[in-house]
């Protein structure tokens, strides 16, 4: 039975001074107890999809078209049929659970208030049915929950709770706006889950809104593809996904890295912010098929096969990936470098041994153990790793590297130097050898300051004259392929891509020793993460220099790393070259990391493993830190703290590293 | 519980706030030229005279003396003698507090009150033409000089429509009030005399209208700024995406969170109010503590100006206090 | 949900703000030029005495009437904007610096000195600032120099802790750290990086605080702590005119009174648009 039937919407955005077409003829169906997909790249029209639903376009913005629900159209209703539409049609799950929920007022109130609203209970009823709809979503303890007001949540319990709310409302349609941003994939898998049991079980209709297409390709019946406010294709989950027909789908799937250390793609441009509803292909200047007439005219949605509809001249056909693609895992397509077993040839460049990171709170007592106990090093030419979920100390370990935190116990050491025997301005010098690009590409740039300002700032204080700083950053801005008109500019005029491609230009202007890259693609959008990445696999080539990419996606180390090392709450639980870390992973963290990461291919292919708990959940304990969440914990796991021992290739930290694959057998 | 115990650590920290507040009124009058031997006994006066009246009032002896004299004082509630009527500065300022607090409190209670009815008002319809004239009303309030706005207020409401009091004292004489606490509506209300209250109230009315329009301004603006912001948040779109009524949105939703920042804002400008207040007291002949301080500093009368200005402090301390409290009731994020 | 609608259209217009800009610098460009040209706009100097005329009604010789002395109401309240707005503003710029100063230098460097000067502001902070501002005139003295000094006196440490608190978040922002990677100095990224962004909420304050030193400035010569006797200034004039009220005059009072509020709602005006403007602008 179709709930949603959306027909030919546009949107037009009207504001003093612009004006912005964010949706120009969007079809989309969702039927009662099937999950429906939306994907695309932010400003692809998303959101703007979800608010039309519920009526809750912002200011200014015109909309025409129908939104049917259940027959009736939403975007016709008056004030009184919109209330008792919203939330029992149609009810939105928020993209950011924290800022969803309402600080001043109870967890218990906020879902009360909804039940009572819906379905007519009386609050001493709606009391009751509030505890069972928290203990539904997994929340143990319901009652005590909710008297607790949203900042005392965490953030998967907030998300949980979020869905309660919106299921309170007992809604015909489900919008899930992003639901997994955030959250660590053990919580992601459970979180999708239990969309999938409100399509089945409930008999609902689920819109599922994301960019992450590896992560919801499992629990979608079909997915729409948003490109500009353009609807470019639509169809069952597993032919879109696996042989899509539209270049834009084939470009954004093969622009994601993937665990099975399959290629990525480079599209070139990004996607663009139309100011009325598009003539011609919005694709076509991105799209390597295009031809005159797709430049002309607006290609029309046709079908291919039976729901499957594509709105391109030219669609292609056939598997998105070459099935024979995992035979090269390592250093891809971009890489430029050797394979792994040449690097580290040259001399080391950093050195970390046995850092000790404590961040005192200010006022006595405790503080936060952010590290313990690292050790690492990288050698000239080589390509560190480092990968954990967030929390671990992954961003504590880049700043130490740097110097930007001092160690507690232990030191490093930046081009055989320890950072913490030098002061004033040999401490300065010595930090420019260990650069840094940043996760907030537009953030890492000083607002009032020009591009070429913050290109130059490493030379200039390095004291190197300035006809040559021009030279040098001529010189690397040609290596990162922007335009010299650029540096003009402030970061506010810069596109995230740009601002991405300047902070490496500024790690890479005063030829360092090292460079840390933190994060440097989890701000940007898909095709142009591909782009960065591929900017850094050619910049790590260089063999005079070491790097370090840092990442809380496994996929994205797999690329072009040597090394990998693998962080848990402040501790190495693995190190070791990158195809044996991927292929045969010894430490049950690592395995588990692996197991859960989403996949479009093979994904992980060995015997997997999944935590018991969530990282929020489990609690801080002797001994093993993953001791309370691993399944193969066993008393002695939960007395002894663990040591990186050899195993193989890899040095593991799990004194039943050896038996593990014997007990995933069992 | 929780509460007690955020007071009980917010009073500790007081303490050397207040100490430094004894320390600089202290100085203030010293450190700072002028000698009010010589503004008492006037230009005719020989040095012997000076000396002899100095020694009175123990300004002979050396500043550390003379700051421990003083501490000592303030822990046993001495605040000295008057050098200008020569009558002990905690009696004479006894009878001052209460016309004053009743003038400050009223007011701040009103505009808050003001502020927040049409700051959401604001709020909701924003970028309307009601909105607008809220906003320019309340910027013109602010903009008025306070003694200025009384005299106008007296000129067309006194002298034009003859519906206020003369501007001069608090109370008529006639209702024969007795006096309790100084503020003369509460007093009247504790005896029980109605003529009397019904004088209080006229004559509290211009020297509150003059207040409430001064003061009103900053607090609208944080109602309607914080008004505005929930209801462009997440949460509040929230909770409309998912169809609640109006007056649960209302209620529930944004009066709560608009109202958090409002506390720490209301005790700035009691602050304020209060510095008002001199002006005022002045304009309407008020005889409250701001005339009593004011006439006290012309003369350099030292242990009145000590005196007012450390009461005053206290005063704008425990408010800040009481706001902090406040704050914390409504804000369920404020960690105590 | 009507509402949000609307909340989001102004938060991305800003159409009022710049005529709340636009206004309020037409209304000081108008004081100022008042100011500038008082002489040729009156024929009676600012304390010159007309010996035939005492509180004579507006009209003939003195279109604003004259007060008590015999002065032309007119001719003082043009005049007395030179002296008002040039004290406030000098006042406050004053306070600006100084205040803003201190503010980066705490908040930058932290430690002890940090502590040490957040408990100085602290115990300022316990005094009213009108209160604090009227007993330091009251026990300094008047005259113009004095008067600057105690305006600038009440209002610095405002700027120190705003200032204070703006450089502690900015500090923390990854273009900040990113600097320091590149080998900068900490002059380098204190002057280059942390104090330019620090000032935003500066530039708003510092208009709106301009009225607010006007009317305290008025406000001590209204109670006679303020310039010598006959200088022209709106608050000695409204407080000469006081007498006057009762008995229904109403021109020796209400224009001093009126100019001066015409003066703080062009501070106020322009103050509220360059504060809506940087709401809107998310910084």
């Amino acid at each position: 039975m179709t709930l949603l039937s959306i027909e030919d919407l546009f949107v037009v955005i009207r504001r003093p001074g612009r004006e912005v077409a964010a949706l120009s003829g969007v079809d989309l169906r969702v039927d009662a107890g099937e999950v429906v997909g939306l994907v695309g790249e932010s400003g692809g029209g998303k959101s703007m999809v979800a608010r039309s639903v519920v009526g809750l376009l912002p200011g200014g913005s015109q909309a025409t078209g129908r939104v049917l629900f259940e027959g009736a159209d939403v975007l016709r209703m008056d004030r009184s049929e919109l209330e008792a539409f919203r939330g029992k049609g149609a009810a939105i799950c928020f993209q950011n659970p924290r800022g969803a929920l309402s600080p001043t007022r109870t967890v218990g109130r906020q879902l009360v208030d909804r039940l009572v609203t819906h379905r007519a209970m009386t609050s001493g009823e709606a009391g009751e049915t509030a505890a069972e709809l928290l203990e539904s979503v997994g929340i143990r303890s319901p009652r005590r929950r909710l008297a607790a007001y949203p900042h005392e949540l965490s953030g998967g319990m907030a998300q949980r709770v979020m869905i309660s709310l919106a299921t309170g409302c007992a809604p015909g349609l489900l919008i899930a706006d992003e639901p997994t941003t955030g959250l660590d994939v053990t919580l992601t898998r459970e979180i999708l889950g239990r969309f999938r049991l409100a399509a089945n079980a409930e008999g609902r209709g689920v819109l599922l809104i994301s960019h992450d297409l590896a992560s919801i390709a499992e629990i979608c019946d079909r997915v729409v593809v948003l490109y500009a406010g353009t609807v470019v294709e639509t169809g069952p989950a597993a032919q879109v996904l696996n042989e899509p027909a539209h270049p834009y789908t084939r470009a954004l799937l093969r622009s994601v890295p993937d665990i099975d250390g399959r290629p990525v793609a480079v599209t070139r441009g990004s996607m663009p912010l139309l100011r009325r509803a598009p003539s011609s292909c919005p694709f076509a200047p991105r799209c390597a098929h295009a031809t005159e007439p797709c430049t002309r005219e607006r290609p029309v949605t046709g079908d291919l096969a039976h729901d499957w509809r594509v709105a391109c001249l030219h669609p292609r056909s056939g598997p998105v990936v070459e099935p024979a693609a995992p035979a090269s895992p390592s250093r891809t397509s971009a890489g430029e470098g050797g394979d792994g077993g040449d690097a580290g040839d040259g001399g080391e460049v950093l050195r970390v041994e046995d850092a000790h990171v404590v961040y005192r709170s200010r006022f006595g007592g405790g503080g936060h153990h952010a590290l313990r106990g690292v050790s690492l090093s990288v050698a000239a030419g080589e390509t560190l790793g480092v990968v954990g979920e967030s929390g671990c100390g992954k961003s504590t370990l880049a700043r130490l590297m740097l110097g930007l935190v001092a160690p507690s116990r232990g030191h490093v050491e930046v081009a055989g130097r320890t950072l913490s025997r030098v002061r004033g301005r040999k401490l300065r010098r010595l930090r420019t050898r260990a650069q840094m690009v940043f996760q907030d590409p537009v953030g890492s740039l000083s607002p009032r300051r020009t591009v070429e300002d913050a290109i130059g700032e490493p030379l200039r204080a390095a004291g190197v004259p300035a006809g040559e700083v021009a030279v040098r950053v001529a010189r690397v801005l040609e290596r990162m392929e922007l335009d010299p008109s650029i540096l003009r500019r402030r970061p506010h005029e810069l596109s995230g891509g740009q601002a991405q491609r300047i902070g490496i230009a500024r790690a890479l202007v005063g030829d360092p020793d090292l460079i840390v890259f933190d994060e440097p693609t989890s701000a940007l959008d898909v095709t142009v993460q591909a782009q960065i990445l591929k900017v850094i696999a050619e910049v790590s080539g260089d063999r005079s220099r070491g790097s370090v990419l840092i990442s809380h996606d496994l996929a994205t180390v797999r690329g072009f790393c040597d090394r990998i090392v693998v962080l848990y709450l402040g501790r190495i639980v693995e190190e070791g070259p990158v195809d044996e870390v991927f292929g045969n992973p010894r430490h049950p963290y690592t395995r588990a990391l692996l197991s859960g990461a989403p996949s479009l291919g093979a994904g992980f292919t060995g015997p997997r493993v999944e935590l018991t708990k969530d990282l929020e959940e489990a609690d801080a304990a002797d001994g093993c830190a993953l001791a309370p969440r691993c399944p193969f914990a066993t008393a002695e796991c939960r007395e002894r703290e663990q040591e990186l021992r050899p195993h193989g290739a890899s040095r593991v930290a799990c004194h039943r590293a050896a038996e593990i694959p014997a007990l995933i057998e069992r | 519980m929780r509460i007690l115990r955020f007071l009980l650590t917010r009073l500790l920290q007081l303490v050397p706030v207040l100490a430094g507040v004894a320390v600089l009124t202290f100085l203030l009058v010293r450190v700072l030229p002028g000698d009010p031997i010589r503004t008492i006994l006037g230009p005719n006066a020989t040095e012997a005279d000076a000396a002899a009246a100095r020694a009175r009032f123990g300004l002979d002896q050396p500043l550390w003396r003379q700051f421990l004299d003083y501490l000592g004082g303030l822990f046993t509630g001495d605040f000295g003698t008057s050098i200008q009527s020569g009558a002990p500065v905690g009696s004479e300022m006894a009878v001052r507090i209460g016309p004053t607090m009743e003038l400050v409190v009223i007011s701040l209670a009103v505009a808050l009150v003001v502020a927040t009815v049409l700051g959401i008002w604001s709020a909701r319809h924003a970028g309307r033409f009601g909105d607008h004239t809220v906003r320019v009303a309340a910027l013109i309030g602010n903009s008025v000089p306070e003694f200025w706005l009384g005299l106008v207020l007296v000129l067309v409401v006194y002298n034009g429509l003859g519906w206020a009091p003369a501007p001069s004292g608090r109370v008529d004489p006639d209702t024969e009030l007795s006096l309790l606490t100084g503020a003369d509506l509460l007093d009247a209300a504790l005896t029980a005399n109605g003529p009397a209250f019904v004088s209080a109230l006229e004559h509290l009315m211009l020297p509150v209208a003059t207040l409430v329009i001064v003061i009103v301004a900053p607090l609208l603006r944080s109602v309607r700024a914080s008004a505005l912001e929930v209801l462009g948040s997440e949460a509040y779109t929230a909770a409309a995406a998912h169809g609640l009524r109006d007056r649960l949105l209302l209620r529930g939703y944004l009066l709560r969170a608009a109202l958090v920042r409002l506390p720490a804002l209301a005790a700035l400008v009691f602050g304020f109010a209060i510095g008002s207040t001199v002006l005022v007291e002045y304009v309407f002949s008020w005889q409250g503590f701001g005339q009593w301080a004011l006439r006290g500093l012309l003369y350099r009368d030292y242990p009145v100006v000590q005196a007012s200005v450390l009461v005053i402090a206290l005063f704008y301390v425990v408010v800040f206090l009481i706001a902090d409290v406040v704050h914390a009731i409504l804000d369920p994020r404020v960690r105590i | 949900m009507a509402e949000v609608a609307r909340v989001r259209e102004t938060g991305g217009g800003g159409r009022f703000a710049s005529s709340l800009i636009t206004a309020g610098s037409a209304v000081l460009i108008l004081v100022v030029l008042a100011a500038l040209f008082a002489p040729l706009l009156s024929s009676w100097g600012p304390e010159q005495i007309d010996p035939a005329a005492s509180l004579a009604p507006p009209g003939g010789a003195h279109p604003l009437g004259t007060d008590l002395n015999g002065m032309d109401v007119w001719s003082r309240a043009l005049h007395a904007a030179r002296l008002d707005l040039g004290i406030a503003v000098a006042a406050v710029a004053v306070a600006v610096v100084a205040g803003s100063l201190v503010g980066l230098v705490a908040g930058y460097r932290g430690g002890w000195a940090d502590d040490v000067l957040m408990r100085v502001l602290d115990v300022f902070q316990a005094f009213p600032t009108f209160i604090l501002a009227l007993a330091v005139a009251a026990l300094l003295g008047g005259g113009t120099a004095n008067l600057v000094a105690v305006i600038a006196l009440v209002n610095a440490p405002a700027y120190a802790r705003l200032v204070r608190a703006e450089v502690r978040s900015v500090r923390e922002l990854p273009f900040v750290e990113a600097s320091r990677t590149s080998g900068s100095s900490s002059w380098v990224v204190l002057w280059r990086h942390v104090l330019p962004n620090s000032l935003t909420p500066v530039r708003v304050i510092a208009p709106l605080n301009c009225g607010w030193a006007m009317l305290t400035l008025a406000g001590l010569s209204f109670l006679g702590l303020g310039v010598p006797v006959p200088t022209a200034e709106w608050g000695a004039m409204i407080s000469l005119g006081t007498g006057d009220v009762v008995a229904g005059r109403w021109w020796t009072s209400v224009p001093p009174g009126l100019f001066l509020l015409i003066c703080v709602l062009g501070f106020s005006l322009l103050g509220e648009g360059l504060q809506e403007r940087a709401d809107s602008t998310g910084r």
